[in-house]
């Protein structure tokens, strides 16, 4: 039993560690807590079904389409709220990125209906028994497109120059347009990933979480596996989404299942108490 | 002189026959020669809106027959609809407005549980006539309060133990495992169940918990498996439910399953995709508004037609029928209530509904002190090609075993 536990919680896990990487990727390039992005990662999803029962297109093509459309969404929160928003507090940013969020969730509602669509499965859910284990296809892509997405991203961060133009300007804006970075266009680009990464993160857990306007709430747990990871460290959010499915999914099995929330919370204050930077970040120096 | 005090006395008649006029209007406010003023409440954002825009649709749609119709004994409906945006405070307010300011004839809603429960010391403070038709929690009608009405959806409490006696008489369950939503609506529903059981003189195999926003269920489901139950019992929301019923057949669980009404959604089975045949919930409907029969073909029609924007969603669903039915209920009490309309009238009309059915939901059946007006259900299965069937059996509230 505890083998099969751990191999279905690992697809909790990489549901958070998808959306943590998002909200790593944004704060590591904006320097922003996009509380909205649990929606936007609903929107995602919403997007396909829109292409495919509005305009049309058949499944595939309407993927295409949404991770477009996401792009551009993307671009148009950058535009419309980033750019007049650059030299306002830090909180007046978090609170547009929650406005962002909840407009997003309640034109779904409005559009789409308040009831749950069907979505479906990019592979089989029918389990496959591997040695006793039940393991199910459609489960295990979510790990798989997890890793790659990372590897990905921390190649791009870490290796080239683009990537590393983009931590410098969220280091230091100034510095890096001093030194030639167009700071505007990196920010762009951030918004422009984060969004397209959102609704990949949508379209792969619409069929697993049900997909309805409150779908974004899974967020919060991805917010937590992004605090255990440090918040600024890309390998950090998938460990910490990993850890956090486990930690739930042993809490459920041996302590109680309706304290599991209460658990991954209490680790989250317990972490922002005890180690601020998380299980990976290191600790940032603020020279004033 | 004397024409002044002539005029003095005809005013002081006039404003005296005034004055009578409205005082016997007290029991009969937003009543016109040619109106009568309703108020409906709902939520129309937020979380709940699933509920309160099947409400307004429904009543909607009612209404605007019966005026096409001549109306109800020469009056034209007038309602005004409020949002109390899923938010019980927003909804006392709104109940409020309608009662106080607005001063509408009768209310009709909330729908849902969370601001109907927060509304009880409200109902109870006012006389307004209050007509409830979508959410199911106990606490509005048990105990009963004189001016509360509901009907269509049977109370969660009813239906935990309509539940339990379906799975004993009709699936034969001899282990029966229970998997419950954390929150007040999993508990109501969930105690029932697991107390008729218990009077039943049956044990339970394996009681589970989740809470609302889990995704993953295998701890549950594992431990469920390892009592090997032949019937489970999922009493949650329909996101959680369909996550349960695809988990459990992932992790090769055999036991039927047996929904609550909030699995009642015409989509539901596609949502939980092909574990979903084979599973079975209860369902506060006489026909499935998808259905080939005459009543909801005519109205699964006239509702497409009138809100296209609604049929794009999927809709007529659960919530939109129910709504319909609560209304033509009303409806038909208001036109027993006679021309010479009350709030106590109203009230009695209701109290005088036997058996009433609009051939969509369920029988209404009122009564001096009974204000709970469906004691009924249906069940409905799953097919394997994911269409809905509705079984034979109609299961009870109170009345022992199912027939």
């Amino acid at each position: 039993m505890l083998a099969q536990l751990l191999v279905s919680s690992l697809t909790a896990g990489a549901v958070y560690a998808l959306i943590a990487l998002g909200f790593v990727l944004l704060h590591n390039g904006t320097g922003v807590v996009h509380f909205g992005y649990g929606d936007q990662v609903t929107f995602g999803a919403y997007l396909v079904l829109i292409a495919q029962n509005f305009v049309g297109v058949p499944f595939s093509a309407a993927i295409m389409m949404a991770l477009l459309a996401s792009m551009a969404l993307g671009a148009a929160i950058y535009a419309v709220f980033m750019v007049p928003l650059r030299n306002a507090s830090l909180l007046a940013r978090l609170i547009a990125t929650l406005a962002i969020g909840t407009a997003l969730r309640e034109w779904l509602r409005a559009f789409m209906g308040p009831n749950a669509w069907p979505f479906p499965f990019l592979l089989s859910p029918a389990p496959v028994e591997v040695g006793g284990l039940m393991l199910v296809p459609a489960n295990l892509a979510i790990i798989g497109v997890v890793l790659v997405i990372l590897a990905g991203l921390y190649l791009f961060f870490e290796k080239t120059l683009q990537g590393k133009a983009i931590l410098a300007a969220c280091e230091n804006r100034t510095g890096a347009s001093l030194i030639g970075v167009r700071v505007s266009r990196v920010f762009l680009v951030i918004w422009v990933v984060a969004s397209l990464l959102a609704t990949v993160a949508g379209i792969l857990v619409a069929p697993l979480l049900t997909l309805s306007p409150d779908m974004g709430l899974i967020a919060i747990k991805g917010f937590t596996a992004a605090v255990l990871g440090g918040f600024s460290s890309l390998p950090g959010a998938v460990v910490g989404g990993l850890l956090l499915g486990v930690l739930e999914a042993l809490t459920g099995a041996y302590i109680s299942t309706a304290l599991k929330d209460m658990i991954s919370y209490a680790i989250l204050i317990a972490v922002i108490l005890v180690r601020p930077q998380g299980l990976f970040g290191g600790l940032a120096l603020k020279k004033v | 002189m004397h024409r002044i005090m002539k005029t003095a006395v005809f005013g002081l008649c006039l404003t005296a026959m005034v004055g009578l006029a409205d005082a016997a209007r007290a029991d009969a406010p937003g009543v016109t020669d040619k109106a009568i003023k309703i108020g409906v409440l709902g939520s129309l954002t937020g979380p709940f809106a699933i509920f309160g825009t099947g409400n307004l649709a429904g009543a909607t749609l009612a209404f605007e027959e019966a005026n096409t119709a001549g109306g109800i004994n020469g009056r034209q409906i007038e309602w005004i609809s409020l949002d109390d945006e899923s938010s019980p405070p927003k909804g006392i307010a709104a109940y409020k407005r309608l009662t106080e300011q607005e001063k509408v004839f009768a209310v009709f809603g909330p729908a849902a549980s969370a601001v109907g429960q927060a509304l009880v010391p409200t109902f109870k403070a006012s006389k307004t006539p209050t007509f409830i038709s979508v959410f199911s929690t106990p606490v509005v009608t048990e105990p009963p309060i004189p001016n509360v009405f509901r009907t269509g959806p049977m109370n969660d409490r009813q239906q935990g133990t309509a539940i339990a006696d379906y799975v004993i008489d009709h699936l034969k369950g001899q282990k029966i495992a229970l998997i419950r939503q954390s929150d007040e609506y999993g508990k109501r529903g969930a105690d029932s169940v697991v107390a008729r059981i218990k009077a039943r003189g049956h044990k339970l195999a394996a009681e589970e918990t989740f809470n609302l926003t889990d995704t993953d269920f295998s701890a549950q489901l594992s431990r469920i498996a390892q009592a090997t139950p032949d019937v489970l019992v999922v009493y949650g929301y329909p996101n959680p439910s369909a996550i349960i019923t695809r988990q459990a057949s992932q992790l090769g669980l055999k036991a039927t399953i047996m929904g609550a009404n909030s699995a009642g959604s015409r989509r539901y089975p596609e949502i939980v995709g092909e574990a979903a045949a084979g599973t079975q919930n209860i369902i506060t409907l006489e026909v499935l508004p998808e259905s080939d029969d005459p009543a909801a073909k005519k109205f699964h029609a006239a509702f497409e037609k009138r809100f296209p924007d609604l049929a794009r969603q999927g809709r007529p669903d659960l919530g939109d029928v129910l709504g319909y039915g609560g209304a033509l209920t009303f409806l038909e009490a208001l036109k027993r209530a006679g021309k010479d309309l009350t709030q106590e009238k109203l009230i009695a009309a209701l109290e005088s509904l036997d058996n009433y059915a609009t051939g969509l939901s369920l029988p209404t059946t009122f009564g001096p002190n009974i204000r709970e007006g469906n004691q009924s259900a249906r069940v409905v299965e799953i097919q394997k090609d994911l269409s809905r069937k509705m079984l034979p059996v109609v299961v009870r509230a109170s009345e022992g075993a199912a027939k």
